[in-house]
């Protein structure tokens, strides 16, 4: 359903502030995602240049990187690479994932990728997988229940890794929402009416509006077609401002 | 492929602290149901005894009583020596006999409770994910509805039909439900295996699922939420029925 731009012009200073603070949050995990993408395309092309294809041992050098972002940056809580299935030599499919856990500890995930014994095998499907691999461009998949690496609602942003002209899988960093909410809700409560953080299928992924909250949709808008025109705009009495780069709309009441 | 030494999803919950009561039939059957579904594997070495009753929950004499049923059903061996411990075995008696056995340690106002269990799960799940649910969301649970219908053996059609109630908990955007509906398939899964080796048994599961999906994309919650009680409330009287065979 179509955008109104009749409200575009009335973006408050302080709208406009609050959306770029969230950008800005986000890309700080973007640019930790990117430092893993480097790190794991680095790698690849050394590989490239011994005459041979990687092996999951390989993806080890990618270790200290990780463990380094998990540390520092704030709002990630899970990090890594994933394998397109067939990059690697010794085994059909692979997660270089690190998650940090509630006592500091950095730890792998450790999942059973054997179809023949696990219902949750094929990790294609994910949209942290398949946006970057469709659309070759980073992506933010989510709120969704993280039941393959976390159990956790979360964020997951990616992007996709090249290596020799092709698709060889996506760096990736996790962010549980109760973090994400941690670090925007101040921002959004700044804001003189109810404010919501909306992504591009309409559902909350953080809210400081008792009316809409977390994980619920916010129905009418088509919010992929404000964020690719990237213009705030209007519907039916809601004030609607993009986040500019990051695919998040910030909805007021 | 097994990756390292698995910690995630599922296999999690294998390792999780069992209930309080009846503690030594809860870790014989969280063990035995695990080695049933394949999440323990032919070989596969237990933790230590110390280090398997920690993450049970569990003491190491409650353990050992464990251990030792799950060695009379076949379903561990233990090496001594270094090097030694307990390994995963699976002995050549039939699966469905093994599988019968383990029903057997079910009482059959157990298993209505587990079925109460997951018809609260899967049937509030099925609600919250009608109001909650964008077209993207059913994409995952479509793929495994037709997987089932696809599926050849009944471990892996049971794996599937488990997996369906977990995607359904996470369109329901809920971690807890999610959490929970996984611990439970821990348990469930492997007794499912006994009824979904019938192929009428299949196909109905297959078509329940699909309407759980049509009434969830239709916005429909309580509809999507009596139905997929339905067809958990079926399972478990199938379960009952074989039970009561024994």
């Amino acid at each position: 359903m179509g955008v109104s731009a009749g409200l575009a012009t009335a973006v408050t200073h302080q709208e406009a502030w609050v959306a770029a603070r969230v950008r800005g949050a986000l890309e700080a995990v973007f640019t930790s995602v990117a430092a893993t993408r480097a790190d794991t395309a680095a790698l690849l092309e050394r590989v490239a240049a011994e005459g041979r294809r990687p092996a999951s041992r390989d993806l080890a050098a990618l270790r200290p990187g990780l463990h380094l972002r998990l540390d520092r940056e704030e709002l990630v809580s899970g990090a890594g690479f994933v394998a397109a299935p067939g990059l690697l030599a010794d085994v059909p499919a692979w997660l270089e994932w690190w998650q940090a856990g509630a006592d500091g500890a950095v730890r792998p995930l450790l999942l059973d990728l054997d179809p023949g014994r696990s219902a949750y095998s094929d990790y294609t499907h994910w949209d942290w997988f398949a946006l970057p691999r469709d659309t070759g461009r980073r992506a933010v998949a989510g709120p969704y229940v993280d039941y393959l690496c976390s159990d956790e609602y979360s964020l997951t942003l990616s992007e996709p890794v090249w290596s020799e002209g092709r698709f060889a899988g996506v760096a990736a960093a996790d962010v549980y929402l109760r973090h994400f909410e941690a670090a925007v809700l101040p921002l959004l409560r700044r804001l003189s009416r109810p404010a919501r953080l909306v992504n591009a299928r309409g559902r909350v992924a953080a809210s400081a509006d008792p009316a809409h909250l977390a994980g619920s949709l916010t129905k009418g808008p088509d919010f992929g077609e404000l964020l690719t025109a990237g213009r705030p705009g209007g519907y039916d009495g809601l004030r609607l401002v993009p986040c500019e780069a990051v695919p998040l709309v910030l909805v007021l009441a | 492929m097994r990756q390292h030494e698995t910690d995630g999803g599922a296999r999690k919950a294998v390792f999780s602290p069992v209930d309080s009561r009846a503690r030594v039939d809860a870790v014989v059957r969280r063990l035995g149901d695990a080695i049933e579904l394949g999440l323990l594997a032919d070989g596969e070495q237990l933790p230590g005894e110390s280090e398997l009753a920690g993450q049970l929950g569990v003491s190491t004499v409650t353990l050992r009583e464990a251990l030792m049923a799950l060695r009379q059903q076949g379903l561990l061996t233990t090496r001594r020596g270094r090097g030694g411990g307990s390994f995963v075995s699976l002995p050549e008696v039939p699966a469905d006999d093994r599988l019968r056995a383990r029903l057997r340690g079910w009482s059959t106002e157990e298993l209505r409770d587990l079925g109460d269990h997951w018809a609260a799960l899967s049937g509030a799940a099925a609600r919250l994910a009608a109001q909650r649910t964008e077209p993207a969301d059913l994409q995952p649970l479509r793929r495994t509805a037709e997987e089932l219908a696809r599926a050849e053996d009944a471990a892996a059609r049971s794996r599937l039909y488990g997996r369906f109630h977990v995607e359904l908990a996470a369109a329901a955007q809920s971690a807890r439900l999610t959490r929970e509906q996984v611990a439970l398939q821990s348990e469930v899964g492997a007794l499912l295996c006994l009824v979904l080796a019938d192929d009428a048994c299949r196909e109905e599961v297959a078509d329940r699922h699909r309407a759980v999906i049509c009434a969830v994309q239709d916005g429909a919650h309580e509809t999507a939420g009596t139905l997929a009680e339905r067809c958990v409330r079926e399972s478990t009287a199938r379960l009952v029925a074989a039970r009561l065979t024994l």
